[in-house]
């Protein structure tokens, strides 16, 4: 409610400040990641001399060597092999689990809601010493498609949990409509279901690629061969032999060529993430 | 037509096994089982000598409280995970409160950077912020040389003073946004005419978020800092182990990180299992508070 000059101008600098402080918070976000990019294109003496130089010219070599000597590219295969398979068993589980949970009562459907919810505070970080040794006994160790098992176990309780909320409050009538056209059981669930759950599958879709991309410590524990290596494990490799070494432009580029496929899926899947984690986020 | 009573017909059997068995038996095989494995395995040693196990009650337990080293590491882990959140959730409700309640076309903007960070993996993070923290490379003591704070230079990841708060730095930097999202979907749910009556009133900014936003939000925030609490404890293995190494002299190292070097690295799988009895102890006793807080949130 504006009523003369006196307010608009209050208002329109309130605004303003607003959009300064937000820029600024924006900024210092971004801050890391411009930076590692324009260090990626430096020589050495380049960057050792000032961080906030900007490079005479840009350093494209820095990259070749990154990508030969940290075996990037294998890394990144091995992540997507990894991703892949996670995301189809993830799916393939979660979903009708999630569909059944959420829309039959049978004997010990609440107790095994329950228990999915307790296990979301279960981190497989916590019981890597267990799951080492468990791992080793069913030869699960070293192996691609043994990770992504175990990751699907790691992401199945949050997934549940968030698929279950949102399938609940679908209206019974969709089913009742399906059953009076004959379908049975799976029919319903196939064509019914899962197109009006788009939106919490692919919320977890998202998030269960972001998480098997990025995992760090089991990665790096049950992954013993060099060949075998995620890119964040080849990467952090690289890191702790870098710091005896002095190759900063092929550690940067390194880091970059990490950093971009994550940002790009994260643009163009995140408004599909973000109103995802409002809605399902928080219903217990 | 009209028949409402779903719970009386009779159940597809054959397709709610299919849907819950696969499910089941992974979370049991990958998550249950370990964890019970864990407490069985605590009460006993392997033997160097011999690889075969025995049974050695509570020795672990006994030798765990008088070990300093898992005292150090538990101190830093309470630490922080304590302060981590506190910061991290004020932090998030704030901006939370100030990005829903401005009328700024770009707010989406906003969101988007704030919550970029926390779609980075921990390792590629800890990396680059160890690079930031570097003492003559990187950019926190460029810029505090560069506008004449010199003084305020550190090495700040070789300090036992400042080591693990760069670690909690690094960590807040990189969860706030996901925390600021759930915050705003929790204020959502505030219907808007509660606010414009309390403008007219001659509510202020401060007034609107202390006296009507945060006691409508309470469970959220509850919810929210004890996620973090655990996302902290689960996430510090990656950030101490790349940016310090548990260093200096043990002053950043963390209870997760522990566990791994005396079970993975030094194969003292028994007492490796008593730690992990502890961490498991500490994760239930956050799960339990928060689901109080589900449980108050959904009456």
């Amino acid at each position: 409610m504006v009523y003369n000059k006196k307010d608009r101008f209050k208002k329109i600098l309130g605004t303003n400040l607003v959009r300064f402080l937000l820029i600024f918070i924006a900024f210092f976000m971004v801050v890391p990641l411009l930076w590692s990019v324009v260090s990626s294109f430096k020589t050495n003496t380049e960057y050792m001399l000032n961080a906030y130089a900007l490079p005479k010219s840009l350093q494209w070599d820095n990259y070749a060597r990154a990508w030969a000597k940290s075996n990037i590219g294998r890394g990144t295969v091995n992540s997507l092999v990894v991703v892949v398979l996670k995301i189809l068993l993830l799916l393939v589980t979660a979903v009708p689990c999630s569909y059944a949970l959420s829309r039959f009562r049978f004997f010990g459907s609440k107790l095994l809601l329950t228990i999915f919810m307790c296990a979301v505070f279960i981190s497989g970080n916590y019981i890597i010493v267990p799951l080492f040794l468990e791992m080793k006994s069913l030869h699960m160790l070293n192996s691609l498609p043994g990770l992504s098992v175990v990751y699907t176990a790691f992401t199945l309780p949050f997934s549940i949990f968030l698929l279950s909320g949102y399938m609940r409050d679908i209206p019974h009538d969709y089913e009742e409509a399906a059953e009076i056209d004959g379908c049975n059981t799976f029919q319903t669930f196939m064509n019914v279901i899962v197109p009006i759950s788009r939106s919490g599958i692919s919320t977890i879709t998202i998030l269960g690629i972001l998480n098997a991309w990025n995992e760090y410590p089991i990665a790096l524990v049950t992954l013993t061969s060099d060949a075998k290596r995620t890119l964040p494990v080849g990467l952090a490799n690289l890191y702790v032999v870098q710091q005896y070494a002095t190759d900063w432009g092929a550690l940067y580029a390194a880091l970059v060529i990490a950093l971009v496929p994550t940002i790009i899926v994260f643009l163009i899947g995140e408004k599909q993430l973000l109103s995802g984690l409002s809605v399902g986020g928080l219903k217990g | 037509m009209g028949n409402k009573k779903r719970g009386l017909k009779k159940l597809p059997y054959g397709f709610i096994a299919f849907a819950i068995i696969p499910a089941t038996v992974l979370v049991t095989v990958f998550l249950l089982i370990p964890v019970c494995r864990a407490i069985m395995m605590s009460f006993t040693e392997v033997s160097l000598l011999s690889q075969k196990t025995r049974f050695v009650g509570l020795d672990n337990f006994r030798y765990m409280v008088r070990d300093e080293y898992f005292i150090k590491a538990v101190k830093n882990t309470f630490k922080i995970m304590l302060v981590t959140p506190l910061i991290t959730i004020s932090i998030a409700v704030l901006l939370a409160f100030i990005v829903s309640q401005c009328k700024l076309k770009e707010k989406n903007l906003y969101v988007v950077l704030f919550f970029l960070p926390n779609t980075l993996s921990s390792a590629v993070v800890a990396i680059m912020w160890a690079l930031v923290y570097h003492p003559t490379s990187g950019i926190l003591n460029g810029f505090l040389g560069g506008i004449g704070l010199s003084a305020l230079q550190h090495t700040w990841l070789g300090d036992a003073s400042t080591a693990l708060w760069c670690i909690a730095a690094t960590i807040i930097w990189s969860s706030f946004g996901y925390y600021m999202v759930l915050q705003m979907a929790g204020m959502d749910g505030i219907s808007p005419e509660i606010y414009e009556s309390a403008v007219m009133d001659g509510a202020t900014f401060w007034d609107k978020l202390f006296k009507i936003t945060l006691p409508l939000i309470k469970n959220v925030i509850g919810i929210t800092f004890v996620m973090d609490m655990s996302g902290v404890l689960g996430a510090s293995y990656t950030y101490s182990t790349i940016m310090t190494n548990g260093g200096p002299n043990f002053a950043s190292e963390v209870l997760m990180k522990y566990i791994y070097s005396i079970g993975i690295k030094e194969g003292s799988m028994g007492y490796a299992s008593a730690l992990t009895v502890v961490m498991l102890v500490i994760s239930v006793t956050l799960s339990i508070i928060s689901r109080k807080f589900t449980e108050r949130s959904v009456k």
